[in-house]
């Protein structure tokens, strides 16, 4: 171990880096989570020219991916993962005032909390992080959430996904309260509706009327991504 | 050039899977242990056995069969002799032994890395021993083979978990009974470099054992140094017989480690409780180990003991009960009395196929060995059908339970940093802890990951194939196997072990007795 270490302790220089060599660079980063050289390679990027689309699209997301991976194959434990996140976030704080001034969108949006009697949120927290990590604008309203929190929440942020979480099996029915009253209100067809909990599973999914169960927090990003830019091609 | 302090960069990907494939756990030769023994007889209980034990050995006496050198010097010493019995007064064997044996000795292994202390506060894992089965998923149950037993040794050899490579692994049928000793400790010395055990079967294969030792230790290294451990039962109840004292004769003059162990199905070789089948081990261990240190004072003995009980109703063995388990426990405390190393415990249980009856009984007498004291145990993995299979899926089972024993029993690290309070203090009430900084510091060494239990979620399990523990255990041996490489051994050496064998096998027929 002692050897491999040595490689890398030298600095490298991001700068003196190609284009190809730094978004490299920055997978790797981003995998060990290295948030201040996120940062950094970022500014290089756009300093070089990239428009902010290109910066996340092909340095962030396509780094994160690299870590969603990782992550469901086992290799990457949690703790890194959220390091992972992290330094994901320092770089989308950097292009978030360009994109929104470009016009770009992210490559999603997802409003997220916890239904109704329940204050469980680490599974939810996990979902939220690994949204950011997918390049997902992510709006948390917490734990215990009516129906009104959420429709408050999708009036103001108009998010393309709806993310209920719940622990426990007597909370979880309020999925249901929630996408009926969105059905009542003629808004169901307007979001994508994702939900998530050890207590659920696929069948009861269906049951609430959501357009999938995720079982975890990997698949719920790698689910979000897939169902909005389908969506978005869709409807282009 | 930057002046902020960076973060080293870890390698990104490539080094990380390349880390996570190494694992983080550094292997250590031995357990050792920081909890505790659990002892279930207090001081008054033990002392009762103890002279049960020296009443029996008096007043009923030992049998050493067919071997007059054991009734010459234990004549010589003052007991007893009746005929082939032998009556010993009490305290007798207590205090030739306590005079003589070492509490605790080092088993070297050709590569030193893998020297185990056998004794005190240590805990040695080792593979089952003495299977003529075989059985896997894809085979079913079958005779052992010489193929069988090279592939256990490799298998303990690349197991973190298991610091011995055993002795009779399983028993290679293929090979003529009088010649299969050359091949099994040559597999040994071969597949594996951590330490092993020798051939028992008959006193010329225990020098053909200590022969073969010698051109890989050097023959003056090991008169002076241990380098075998091998076992030796006693016939009970209260009887050993020519072949095993031949062999534990042999060990003993050459300084090598004898266990000496009573072997009983209690209810039909002891009697039916627990007080009188520890006596009997008592009184058997003490007679077997004071022999040895009467033919080489000072040459080390473990105090060995397999027990389980019989099915009264049907006569087969039974394991993982709580009976056999409190046998056990006892008897740790007496060896510990005693001040000599403590053999028994393992993976045991009845069950044919490594299912939920395997996984249940093997892990009563897996934590129960450990929380009693076993020095060696034997048996850790592999045990199948009360001994009759050596099971390459449940081998693979076992050996996990076995690192999980060694985290239970280094206790509880009470450090600055395991205290945690800096994380208290991060984190505070209704946040998470897996961001915390004491968690990034920590987390990856911080609990027992399981290469083969499966956490995931229902459905990613379903996906992967819906494998239960066996089908998963069948892969990773398969695996194991496929990655194996040989440690290096002298080619000098091997050349020497090869012509031995070629020669010693060509001085007498092959015999299957």
């Amino acid at each position: 171990m002692s050897d491999s270490n040595e490689e890398y302790e030298e600095d490298i220089i991001l700068a003196d880096l190609s284009d190809e060599e730094l978004v490299e660079q920055m997978f790797d980063d981003l995998y060990d989570g290295l948030k201040e050289e996120i940062e950094e390679g970022t500014n290089i990027l756009l300093s070089r020219g990239w428009s902010a689309e290109k910066v996340l699209n092909e340095a962030l997301v396509a780094g994160m991916t690299i870590v969603g991976i990782d992550f469901r194959d086992g290799i990457l434990f949690v703790p890194e993962v959220l390091m992972a996140a992290n330094a994901m976030k320092g770089g989308m704080a950097i292009l978030k005032p360009l994109l929104a001034e470009t016009g770009a969108k992210p490559v999603g949006t997802m409003v997220i909390g916890t239904v109704k009697g329940d204050i469980h949120d680490i599974g939810k927290n996990l979902v939220g992080m690994m949204l950011e990590g997918a390049g997902f604008e992510v709006f948390d309203i917490g734990i215990n959430s009516s129906v009104e929190d959420f429709f408050a929440a999708m009036e103001k942020h108009k998010p393309d996904v709806l993310g209920m979480s719940a622990l426990l099996t007597t909370t979880m029915p309020y999925m249901k309260v929630v996408i009926d009253e969105m059905v009542n209100k003629g808004i169901r067809d307007d979001y994508i509706v994702l939900v998530g909990g050890a207590p659920l599973n696929e069948e009861f999914g269906e049951y609430v009327g959501a357009d999938r169960y995720c079982r975890d927090s990997a698949e719920a990003a790698a689910v979000a991504v897939a169902m909005v830019t389908e969506r978005r091609q869709s409807s282009a | 050039m930057s002046e902020r302090k960076r973060r080293s960069r870890a390698g990104g990907r490539r080094k990380k899977i390349a880390a996570r494939e190494q694992g983080t756990r550094k292997y250590r030769p031995y357990i050792e242990r920081n909890i505790p023994y659990f002892e279930i007889l207090n001081e008054e209980g033990l002392a009762l056995i103890e002279k049960n034990a020296d009443i029996l050995l008096e007043e009923i006496g030992v049998e050493f069969r067919d071997f007059p050198k054991a009734l010459d010097l234990f004549k010589n010493a003052g007991a007893d002799i009746d005929g082939e019995r032998v009556h010993f007064p009490p305290g007798f064997c207590r205090q030739i032994i306590q005079s003589n044996a070492p509490s605790e000795y080092t088993q070297h292994a050709r590569n030193p890395a893998n020297n185990v202390i056998i004794g005190g506060r240590r805990t040695v894992l080792v593979p089952a021993y003495g299977s003529p089965f075989v059985r896997d998923l894809d085979k079913g149950r079958r005779y052992a083979t010489i193929e069988d037993f090279r592939n256990f040794v490799k298998l303990a050899y690349m197991s973190p978990n298991l610091h011995h490579s055993g002795g009779t692994i399983c028993e290679p049928v293929d090979v003529p009974v009088n010649k299969r000793h050359f091949d099994m400790i040559y597999s040994h010395i071969k597949y594996s470099d951590k330490p092993f055990m020798g051939s028992v079967t008959h006193p010329e294969r225990a020098e053909d054992t200590v022969s073969m030792a010698k051109l890989v230790f050097g023959e003056t290294f090991l008169e002076e140094n241990t380098v075998l451990t091998s076992l030796i039962n006693a016939n009970s109840p209260l009887t050993f017989d020519d072949t095993m004292l031949g062999a534990a004769t042999v060990y003993a003059e050459h300084n090598q480690a004898t266990m000496i162990s009573p072997f009983i199905l209690a209810g039909a070789m002891s009697p039916v409780t627990i007080a009188g089948t520890v006596t009997q081990i008592l009184a058997e261990a003490l007679a077997g180990m004071a022999y040895i240190q009467l033919v080489k004072p000072g040459a080390p003995v473990i105090f060995g003991t397999f027990a389980s009980a019989v099915s009264m109703q049907s006569g087969a063995p039974t394991f993982g009960t709580p009976e056999p388990g409190h046998v056990m426990t006892i008897v740790g405390a007496l060896a510990r009395r005693l001040g000599v190393p403590f053999r028994s415990g393992g993976g045991l249980c009845a069950s044919k196929v490594p299912d939920a009856q395997a996984a249940y009984e093997s892990a009563n007498t897996l934590q129960a060995s450990a929380l009693a004291g076993v020095n060696f145990m034997l048996h850790t993995a592999g045990w199948l059908e009360g001994g009759l299979s050596m099971g390459y899926e449940k081998f693979i089972m076992d050996a996990d339970q076995a690192g999980m024993l060694a985290v239970m029993l280094q206790g509880v690290d009470l450090s600055e940093n395991a205290q945690a309070m800096d994380a208290f203090r991060e984190i505070g009430p209704g946040g998470h802890f897996l961001g915390a900084a004491h968690t990034q510091a920590n987390f990856e060494s911080a609990f027992y990951r399981s290469e083969l239990a499966d956490n995931n979620s229902f459905e990613q399990w379903e996906e992967e194939g819906s494998f239960d523990c066996a089908m998963r255990a069948n892969l990773k041996w398969k695996e194991m196997l496929k990655e194996y490489e040989a440690p290096k051994l002298d080619p000098a050496i091997d050349e020497a072990l090869l012509e031995f064998i070629a020669k010693r096998k060509s001085e007498f027929e092959d015999r299957d007795y």
